[in-house]
């Protein structure tokens, strides 16, 4: 990828938690200007630490980067805190629907548009959302804790939508949700994407899923980036079909019974 | 039936002033989940700072006059107080266990204390001259004394401005934001420091006014600081971390008080009204451990 159309850019970052648990070893990624780039694994590859380091949220866990560095559009991030990241543009959709269950949803919607003040603004942008969310206007008056799954995750990147982001970072936006509730949500963001133009790194297990999305991926495994390439490469990778996508090199679907996996050495970590 | 109607009055007013102060700690559980057990010592502190500048501002500008602007001092430095607690005791303890933090404000309240102590000494001291009036108000055969009667309107105004700020300010709602998941309301660039120390300096300036009123009422020394400890039934009444169940529950209290002091007390040695909110509060949690509108935690089924 080239560099220069970048507006973030990870160089090669170690995280610690407690100063001591070394949990990503060696993260590089790059975000173009207005494209979706996603990032795979297995749980605790360190998805979401990544997430999180760029986001600043680490060091409310007790985290830190502690090398490398992490760039947005040209400038050192690495050593701010959650605070001032936000208010440059970046905003993490957290995994696990985090909605402020006790308020309605739209007044989460408000809170997301904190940075951005009050006024005709907050009028416009709430417009926006309901306009990329339908559902939401119909439940705008409700308690966000009762209203349904995709509802909630819906309520959650509405949120971060009102807050203007330069950068959005979404952490599994599919989990736990019904298949054509994940398609839906898919079409918005690919949708939020093209028409207004936020970068997306999309943190996903369901690597087909976010392989159809996004035009560039990353692989990782325990705390480091192991394969990185076009969506159309890496879903002709041998390994990312047999571990990622569940199929044999025939293209098929596997049966459970073939798998033997301590079998199979990955072929990146030789 | 006349008596008793006198009760439920004065009690009434008397809870506002308990509310007012079960807002402060209300607010402090809500956004920080810190069990302020400084409470007593910040109506305490706030009650001299008004006390002072009473007796300093009644001779240039007249009882009515000093008293506002010593009311409206004592906002200002309940404010200013609170950020700074927030900021030297507090800030570091971010993250640290709940436990940890509840003992911080232990040691606040003896700073506090100790403060107030050397400054002010331990003698009872009243606002003289009288703010209020002794004549009380009579309606028919209720009477209501005056000092009361404004310290209800007080909380009451108070109570209002502090409740339109939750609902419809930016930071209130971030407030509320920050309550229900702090990592949700960081990610959306919410200052939880901020949060934090508004939390603080709007339990200042409540629990200033009550004790302000409350030392009018009964003149001023450091019993006022067990007012600390008597909100405690009225927060858990109304549930720990709710607004409109603060200023329920405060109400309650003072009814409740003022009936256990006119029916019960004559065949006591003493003392029930102090313990009646109490015993009430132990026997309400075996039914509604929530209190009114405490959170329960949602659950989707």
């Amino acid at each position: 990828m080239e560099t220069t159309d970048s507006i973030l850019k990870i160089n090669n970052i170690e995280v610690r938690y407690h100063e001591v648990i070394l949990v990503l070893k060696g993260v590089s990624i790059e975000v173009p200007h207005g494209g979706i780039v996603a990032l795979l694994g297995a749980n605790g590859a360190g998805k979401s630490t990544t997430l999180k380091a760029i986001s600043g949220l680490l060091k409310h866990e007790d985290g830190e980067v502690t090398d490398g560095s992490i760039e947005f559009m040209d400038e050192r991030i690495d050593k701010l805190d959650a605070e001032s990241i936000a208010k440059r543009g970046i905003f993490q959709i957290i995994e696990g629907r985090r909605v402020f269950e006790h308020l309605t949803v739209e007044e989460n919607l408000k809170v997301g548009a904190h940075l951005r003040g009050n006024g005709k603004q907050l009028k416009n942008r709430l417009e926006m959302v309901y306009h990329y969310f339908s559902r939401l206007k119909e439940k705008r008056n409700e308690i966000a804790g009762f209203v349904s799954g995709g509802e909630q995750q819906m309520t959650v990147i509405g949120r971060a939508l009102m807050a203007q982001p330069k950068l959005m970072l979404l952490d599994e936006p599919s989990m736990g949700l019904a298949p054509f509730l994940i398609k839906e949500i898919f079409d918005i963001i690919t949708t939020l994407n093209k028409s207004e133009a936020i970068p997306l790194l999309l943190v996903e297990q369901n690597a087909k899923l976010a392989l159809n999305v996004a035009p560039y991926a990353y692989v990782m495994e325990n705390g480091r980036i192991v394969l990185d390439d076009t969506a159309d490469k890496l879903q002709e990778n041998p390994d990312i079909k047999d571990f990622y996508l569940g199929m044999t090199d025939l293209g098929g679907r596997k049966s459970f019974r073939d798998v033997k996996h301590y079998k199979r050495r990955k072929r990146w970590l030789t | 039936m006349e008596l008793l109607l006198q009760f439920v009055t004065s009690g009434i007013l008397l809870g506002g002033v308990y509310a007012l102060v079960a807002l402060g700690w209300v607010l402090i559980y809500k956004c920080s989940g810190v069990l302020n057990l400084a409470m007593g010592e910040l109506t305490l502190i706030g009650a001299y700072v008004c006390l002072q500048l009473y007796t300093w501002f009644v001779p240039v500008l007249g009882i009515t006059f000093g008293f506002i602007i010593a009311l409206l001092g004592t906002l200002i430095t309940g404010f200013v107080l609170g950020v700074l607690t927030e900021h030297f005791f507090l800030r570091k303890m971010i993250g640290e266990p709940i436990l940890a933090v509840i003992m911080v404000t232990v040691g606040i309240s003896f700073f506090f204390r100790g403060i107030v102590f050397s400054i002010w000494g331990t003698d009872i001291r009243v606002f003289n001259p009288a703010v209020f009036d002794i004549t009380p108000y009579s309606l028919g055969n209720l009477v209501i004394s005056q000092v009361n009667l404004w310290a209800f309107f007080a909380a009451m105004i108070l109570l209002v401005i502090f409740v339109a700020f939750f609902k419809y300010t930016r930071w209130g709602l971030s407030m509320q934001a920050c309550a229900d998941d702090e990592m949700a309301a960081l990610s959306l660039g919410v200052s939880a420091k901020f949060v934090y120390a508004i939390a603080w300096a709007i339990a200042f300036m409540a629990a200033g006014v009550g004790g302000t009123f409350l030392g009018n009422i009964n003149g001023l020394n450091i019993q006022v600081s067990h007012l600390g400890l008597l909100v405690l039934p009225a927060v858990v009444l109304g549930g720990l971390n709710s607004i409109p169940g603060a200023i329920v529950g405060g109400i309650v209290i003072g009814l409740l008080q003022n009936l256990a002091d006119g029916y019960i007390s004559q065949f006591t040695p003493g003392g029930v009204k102090e313990v009646a909110p109490f015993i009430f509060m132990v026997i309400f949690l075996l039914f509604k451990p929530f209190g009114f509108w405490g959170w329960e935690r949602i659950e989707r089924v």
